[in-house]
């Protein structure tokens, strides 16, 4: 709690000393001063800046995160409903990073510069130094502009889904029995989540090479050998249980990088979630959107980090809390 | 088979046949279009660009809107107008207007929507209906606006700006279930869905008047958000949509070079300028002169711009109310001539200047303004180019706090709201130019209901502001639509995509 009063109150100064408001870029072009002051006044932004915070404190204390001058609806609407869209997009960015990264790096810390190491280790450098809305934009072109294999973005080919019902477009499909929504949403999701998940892919690889080069040399891994377990056994066994770890810490973190790597990807792919809301917030000065969103973003964190350090018991039996 | 196998192969049967054409349910004839704009809230009043109200105005309806193949303002839920004296406007509705749930559409419907505009907390349209005092019903079809003072230009406010909405709904209902269940229109094409932050689509409303002729119109259309425009025009090419908006000059071969795309070009009605607050050096005219000799617009467009823009000679072109050819003094390159001028004004050994533009918020800002500055320079100022985030510079414009900045001004048909904004005392505190003469000029011809004559005036006003260049008045965009070969579409100016202007050829 007491996280979240600082980070909202640090959002509220910051937004506010920025210069520009919401009237100014919310009403259109033709705009009088009278218009301006008119708005200000409505949105209580003619108010000091301490009463508006604890106006707003207040009411987030009992769930209200306010009214979005730019949507027009609550806040919290606006994000529960662009929610689903991050997370699936979350979700898929890991999973395809975990998939691709992890036995990567086993195999390039199991054969040390063999050419499965160069090969991830080329992989990973390659995630690491792109940038991700640059990565995006070369998948569009080429996936969908060159090979027509892929849509250019998205979430979904309008007809094709049903009606909502989760937001969640995946569990959606599969709750209807409607698998060409289902097919849809895959290709959509493809390379907006190859697009985020690349920089994740190399750290990881990195992060699970070492780790393995590192178990590797350990003396209950040379008796394992010692003992006649067969390079597999030994390796997914002992090796790669025991550099759990620093892998998970290294993707937790990554979560969160995740999370604001989002913003920019989401905007490229035209991807409907919470980090083009935020560029929306942001640039239109819709200072109750910007705070809930951080807030989301903050509690974001603070749950991945309890996930994280939860499961360190569950990997590690000698860690209890 | 294995369990690893197996899930393999599942994965593998979904993505079989995978194609990134859609395969979406079947409607008659659909288009899809990108555009740039987000399209987040479903009441009508809350959000004020240019997209929204042309979507709007389909959907629910417009008094009239402005009909740039004829040059006039055309009715579209009122038939006729007329001025009844300086004050006040009388608007007959067509009787053969229906709500979409069939009761008639009224007067009373009419007056609703302008309180609606003026009260609605969430109203972000005010300054459309700024010179109207009041509106009231006269009877069933007739409405009265009257105005504060006399202005001539009011269609230019409220035409494909006031958008009418169902009173009686709104008092079952409340504004919010109203606008997001019972989204009842009066247009030719009806609400059919929007998801916010991803499309709006409208399907055709056949009983609209003469709207079942239109058989090629597209049955159902489909807004897509689309703000990234390696993504818009990828998805052209792809097939995902068949018109895209705002294609960027560099990117029109691509459209052009495929062979089931084409590119269609119109000018704009947003007239780019730089603007110069009277404050030193800019507090002398000679300075400003030199400021509009120093820059080869020409090279400029058809260079760095691709041809894609129309030169300006004054503050409007072509296509756009009371448009003169002959206004005088016309700034033709000449950076010797701008040397002069600045030693006339008292900088024979040039001036700093420094010159603000927006990045990424109109076509090629950055790159055109990198261009004027190296002009500037070559010119006699020492100009330097600074580069704030749109929204800092935007309300650091609104304040007043910007002295020599790049900026445009659209929805431009009839230029008299723009020219009071920008240019009259007290109009805003963007430029804060005043002169007396114009500001006479600019009051004479809002009280002039004549159209002749008031062209007259316009173009005397106009005249004004061009000798006495408080902005160089640059060019006007070229808006690069590109198209599917099968859409007969002519974008209008303005922006404002309407269905029953296109075409879906087989």
């Amino acid at each position: 709690m007491p996280v979240l009063l600082l980070i909202t109150l640090l959002v509220f100064v910051l937004l506010h000393a920025a210069p520009g408001d919401p009237a100014s870029m919310l009403l259109g072009q033709e705009n009088t001063a009278a218009d301006l002051e008119q708005a200000r006044r409505r949105w209580g932004l003619d108010q000091p800046i301490l009463v508006q915070y604890f106006k707003f404190a207040a009411a987030a204390a009992t769930g209200d995160l306010g009214k979005s001058f730019r949507f027009s609806r609550p806040v919290k609407e606006v994000i529960a409903e662009r929610l689903p869209a991050t997370c699936e997009l979350a979700f898929f960015s890991i999973l395809i990073a975990l998939t691709l990264a992890i036995p990567l790096g086993v195999w390039s810390g199991a054969r040390p510069n063999s050419w499965i190491d160069n090969v991830g280790t080329s992989f990973g450098l390659f995630g690491i130094s792109m940038p991700n809305f640059w990565l995006g934009i070369m998948l569009i072109l080429v996936c969908a502009g060159s090979f027509h294999i892929l849509p250019s973005g998205g979430r979904s080919t309008y007809g094709v889904a049903g009606a909502p019902q989760t937001g969640f477009y995946f569990l959606d499909s599969l709750l209807d029995g409607n698998w060409a929504a289902l097919k849809d949403a895959m290709l959509h999701v493809l390379l907006p989540a190859l697009a985020l998940g690349a920089n994740m892919v190399g750290i990881l690889m990195r992060v699970t090479r070492s780790s393995v080069l590192d178990a590797d040399t350990e003396e209950y891994v040379i008796t394992a050998r010692a003992k006649g377990l067969g390079d597999r056994a030994v390796l997914w066994r002992h090796v790669f249980s025991n550099a759990l770890i620093p892998i998970v810490t290294v993707a937790g973190l990554e979560l969160g990088t995740l999370l604001s790597g989002s913003i920019i990807v989401e905007t490229v792919f035209a991807w409907p979630g919470i980090g083009s809301l935020l560029i929306t917030g942001v640039t239109s000065r819709d200072y109750p959107l910007v705070t809930g969103v951080v807030m989301m973003y903050t509690v974001a964190f603070v749950v991945i980090n309890l996930i994280i350090d939860a499961l360190y018991a569950v990997i590690d039996p000698r860690i209890r809390y | 088979m294995s369990a690893k196998k197996l899930l393999v192969l599942s994965v593998l049967a979904v993505f079989a046949g995978a194609a990134a054409k859609p395969t979406d349910a079947s409607a008659q004839t659909r288009v899809t279009i990108g555009v740039t704009e987000t399209m987040e809230t479903y009441n009508p009043y809350g959000d004020s660009v240019s997209l929204l109200y042309g979507i709007w105005c389909q959907v629910m309806g417009c008094l009239g809107t402005y009909d740039f193949n004829k040059s006039e303002y055309v009715g579209m839920l009122a038939e006729k107008w007329e001025v009844k004296d300086p004050n006040n406007w009388i608007f007959h509705l067509r009787k053969d207007i229906k709500w979409h749930d069939g009761s008639p559409l009224t007067a009373d419907d009419v007056v609703h929507s302008f309180n609606r505009v003026r009260n609605d907390p969430q109203s972000k349209q005010g300054q459309n209906i700024a010179p109207i005092a009041s509106a009231s019903v006269v009877d069933k079809y007739t409405v009265r606006f009257t105005t504060k003072q006399p202005t001539a230009p009011l269609p230019e406010y409220i035409f494909d700006r006031l958008i009418i909405t169902n009173r009686a709904i709104y008092e079952k209902y409340g504004a919010e279930t109203a606008d997001r269940k019972y989204p009842i229109g009066a247009g030719p094409y009806k609400f059919k869905e929007l998801v916010p932050g991803q499309r709006f689509v409208i399907t055709k409303n056949i009983d609209y008047p003469g709207v079942k002729q239109l058989k090629q119109a597209p049955d159902e259309i489909v807004y897509r958000v689309m703000r990234e425009d390696e993504q818009r025009v990828t998805a052209l090419l792809n097939g995902e949509i068949q018109i895209a908006q705002f294609i960027p000059p560099h990117l029109q071969k691509r459209v052009e070079s495929d062979p089931k795309t084409k590119a269609t070009a119109v000018d704009s009605v947003e007239i780019m300028f730089l603007a110069m607050q009277p404050k030193p050096p800019f507090d002398k005219k000679e300075v400003r002169q030199a400021v509009c000799h120093a820059i080869d617009r020409d090279r400029i467009i058809n260079t760095v711009l691709q041809g894609l823009a129309t030169r300006l000679d004054g503050p409007i072109g072509p296509g756009q109310y009371a448009y003169d050819p002959n206004l005088k003094p016309k700034y033709d390159y000449n950076p010797e001539k701008s040397k002069k001028l600045l030693a006339q004004a008292g900088y024979p050994n040039g001036v700093d200047v420094e010159l603000e533009t927006p990045v990424g918020r109109y076509t090629l800002d950055k790159q055109i303004n990198e261009v004027i500055t190296q002009m500037l320079n070559a010119a006699g100022f020492r100009a330097k180019l600074l580069t704030p985030e749109w929204a800092t510079l935007w309300s650091n414009v609104q304040a007043g706090k910007v002295p020599f900045y790049y900026m445009g001004r659209g929805s431009i048909v009839d230029p008299s709201v723009a020219l009071s904004q920008y240019f009259e005392t007290g109009g805003s505190p963007r430029i804060g130019f005043s002169n007396p003469k114009f500001d006479k000029l600019l009051a004479t011809e809002r009280q002039t209901f004549d159209p002749a004559k008031r062209k007259k005036v316009l173009s005397e006003a106009m005249s004004l502001l061009t000798e006495e260049a408080p902005a160089c008045f640059m060019w006007r965009h070229k808006m690069i639509y590109g198209m599917a070969k099968n859409i007969d579409y002519k974008p209008t100016p303005s922006g404002r995509m309407f269905g029953e202007d296109m075409r879906v050829l087989k």
